[in-house]
């Protein structure tokens, strides 16, 4: 396998990192309080396509606006169940309620799934293209061009539309949002079924090569807090320039030194961001006034 | 009316106790033998087939012999398992428990059994359980120093290969698995072309795929739980690797090769206890077609040695009487139990199995075939 072939796979896995880690930002930035359930809507996306692929045995890509809708709606529930009953409560406490609506979607997985591992149909087919020495992962192409036409519209809305400006001015200042008319606990809402929609995405691309089981989001959800981390806290660009460092440098390193070196550097890394930049790369410092 | 009611419910709570207090009241056809294994967790795979096939072979005891279980999980920690076997002798007198195929779990586990005087009947292949002087580990499928000679020996002598790459986990079970590989390899006079040990919870295995695709290795063995051989396989053929793969027995389970796609298993071949999957005798088929009515899967030789082991036990408990646990582990490992897939007799460190398969997949089917059988004297290596 070719390096060119290495940073290809490690692109596209940075790809659906990114997704999680946009949706993670958002709705940090919405509410001022880390989801801790962003890494289970992962494998709620992963179980929805396992669960359809046993009525409609079709490419998962087919099935990418129904597990957007559902898990969209997933992130509705938890916003309902985990946010807005103590919406005016400290962070934490919305640090430990999304961690339980985590634990509650964990084991409905097990309930309905059973706790072994479940494959994911892969998003058009499996197999490679064969370029003289090259081999290109059909499935990691995909996986490239659909989390950036994902991303491509989460731009556009977030950035282009009057949709976008409400639900960013929300975030921004949700006192000076309500008093303009912008209905805020509205906008708050769609930000939580957004960035779950996002993650089920995720879930989607990664489910074939990675499986997907009741726990497997645990992992994911330490990954887009290091990419907010790395990125910029608060920043999308920085949560998807984290989440591609952060996978291009596990699967270089992981290559050529070892796994264990990969993450004790990943984490020396994170250190020295926070010591020698902790608003993270593209974040913003903060001022004060003197 | 308040005296009545006192006295009414005195006389529940005496009745409750009667019934269901206290230690069991055990009749000479009624045991207890709790099942402790993995439901949960990394090891749900492994752990569902021999927890089918031990609740297959109480559900199979003969009539005049009455089994009490329950199942107790041990999720994927040696805590966890330590627990859940003290809770299950302290919920009556059992006379043997089937237990754990995690050797990790196993380790934690030999201690109480030998404390309290327990037989556990294991599936797990860690040599040392039945080699550290504990009497009451009785294994009823080959240890690891003898059925990785299968796995190796495959490779080698039957596919030719010479270059081997050998990736292992990093559980005691990996660990014990892979200094037995290279005492065979260097007994046959194999250099191994790469090795590396990985964590069983690691999901990225390109980085791992190209270094052995680098090393110039003809074949891979791979030695850990199902998961991450079953990731392995899956990114290898999806980065086009596609040299062979020697497996451990975890792989052959029908839950694991639900994961890659018929084609993907191309190449790719397992040891295993049995195959009863792949048919066989007219006895492996007719367990075999049971098996699938009963659970709707497919059997695999986990299942099938776990099912032997619970029903040497329960043959015992009706042959010899046996009503106590030290009855039991006397009669085990003096007895001899034509099962399903093979005759078991304890060689006196507990491991009544010495005989062992290599089946291999077609790339059209998650079904196998045996390629090779290897009797107990082929698994010795000189």
């Amino acid at each position: 396998m070719s390096f060119v072939q290495l940073l290809f796979n490690g692109f596209a896995l940075g790809m659906a990192y990114a997704l999680v880690a946009l949706g993670f930002v958002l709705v940090l930035n919405a509410v001022n309080a880390v989801n801790f359930a962003q890494g289970d809507l992962v494998m709620a996306g992963g179980y929805l396509g396992v669960a359809l692929a046993y009525v409609l045995p079709i490419p998962a890509i087919l099935m990418l606006p129904v597990v957007l809708a559902a898990v969209a709606v997933i992130g509705l529930v938890l916003s309902w169940l985990a946010y807005f009953p103590i919406m005016r409560r400290p962070p934490a406490a919305v640090f430990i309620s999304t961690i339980a609506f985590g634990v509650i979607l964990q084991n409905g997985y097990q309930l309905v799934f059973g706790p072994e591992a479940h494959a994911v149909r892969p998003l058009f087919s499996s197999g490679v293209w064969e370029f003289g020495e090259l081999i290109i992962s059909k499935q990691a192409t995909a996986i490239i061009a659909t989390a950036a036409v994902l991303m491509a519209i989460q731009y556009h809305v977030m950035e282009r539309t009057q949709f976008g400006r409400r639900l960013r001015a929300t975030a921004q200042n949700r006192n000076m949002a309500a008093a303009l008319g912008i209905p805020v606990r509205r906008m708050i809402a769609i930000t939580f079924a957004a960035g779950a929609a996002l993650a089920g995405a995720a879930g989607l691309m990664l489910g074939n090569q990675f499986f997907v089981h009741p726990i497997g989001g645990v992992n994911l959800i330490i990954t887009a807090y290091i990419a907010a981390v790395i990125g910029g806290w608060g920043s999308l660009a920085g949560a998807v320039l984290g989440a591609m460092l952060i996978a291009l440098f596990q699967v270089i390193v992981s290559a050529y030194v070892s796994y264990t070196a990969a993450t004790a550097m990943l984490y020396l890394v994170v250190l020295l961001v926070l010591f020698f930049r902790p608003q993270g790369l593209l974040g913003q410092g903060e001022q004060r006034r003197v | 009316m308040r005296t009545l009611l006192n006295r009414f419910i005195t006389g529940l709570g005496l009745l409750t106790l009667l019934g269901y207090g206290g230690t069991s009241t055990v009749s000479a056809a009624e045991v207890y033998m709790p099942i402790v294994m993995p439901i949960t967790g990394f090891l749900s795979v492994e752990g569902a087939s021999q927890r089918n096939g031990a609740v297959m072979a109480i559900e199979d005891a003969p009539e005049g012999v009455k089994i009490r279980y329950e199942i107790f999980d041990t999720g994927t920690s040696a805590t966890g398992a330590a627990t859940a076997l003290e809770r299950a002798l302290n919920s009556g007198n059992a006379v043997a428990v089937p237990s754990t195929v995690f050797g990790t779990e196993m380790v934690a586990m030999a201690p109480i059994a030998q404390e309290y005087k327990v037989p556990l009947l294991t599936i797990s292949g860690l040599t040392k359980l039945t080699h550290s002087g504990n009497p009451y580990i009785f294994r009823s499928l080959p240890n690891d120093g003898e059925i990785k000679v299968a796995q190796v020996r495959y490779a080698i002598e039957e596919l030719g290969k010479k270059k081997p790459a050998l990736i292992t986990d990093n559980t005691a079970y990996g660990q014990g698995g892979r200094g037995h590989m290279e005492e065979i390899l260097a007994k046959m006079g194999v250099d191994i072309a790469y090795q590396e040990e990985i964590a069983f919870n690691q999901h990225d295995m390109s980085p791992l795929v190209d270094k052995i695709k680098r090393s110039g290795a003809d074949v891979i063995f791979l030695h850990m739980v199902s998961h991450p051989m079953a990731l392995i396989v899956k990114q290898a053929r999806a980065l086009g690797v596609d040299l062979p793969i020697v497996t451990s027995s975890s792989m052959v389970a029908p839950s694991a090769t639900a994961l890659v796609e018929p084609a993907d298993l191309a190449g790719v071949c397992g040891e295993t206890p049995s195959a009863p999957e792949a048919g066989g005798t007219p006895k492996i088929e007719e367990w075999a077609n049971r098996y699938r009515k009963r659970f709707g899967v497919e059997p695999d030789g986990l299942a099938l040695a776990q099912y032997d082991g619970v029903a040497m036990a329960i043959h015992l408990i009706g042959k010899n009487n046996v009503t106590t646990a030290e009855e039991m582990r006397a009669a085990l490992d003096s007895g001899t139990y034509v099962g399903v897939a093979k005759t078991y007799k304890s060689d006196g460190n507990g491991d009544m199995a010495h005989d062992a398969d290599v089946v291999c997949y077609d790339g059209t089917s998650r079904i196998p075939t045996v390629a090779r059988h290897y009797s107990p004297d082929e698994l010795i290596l000189k």
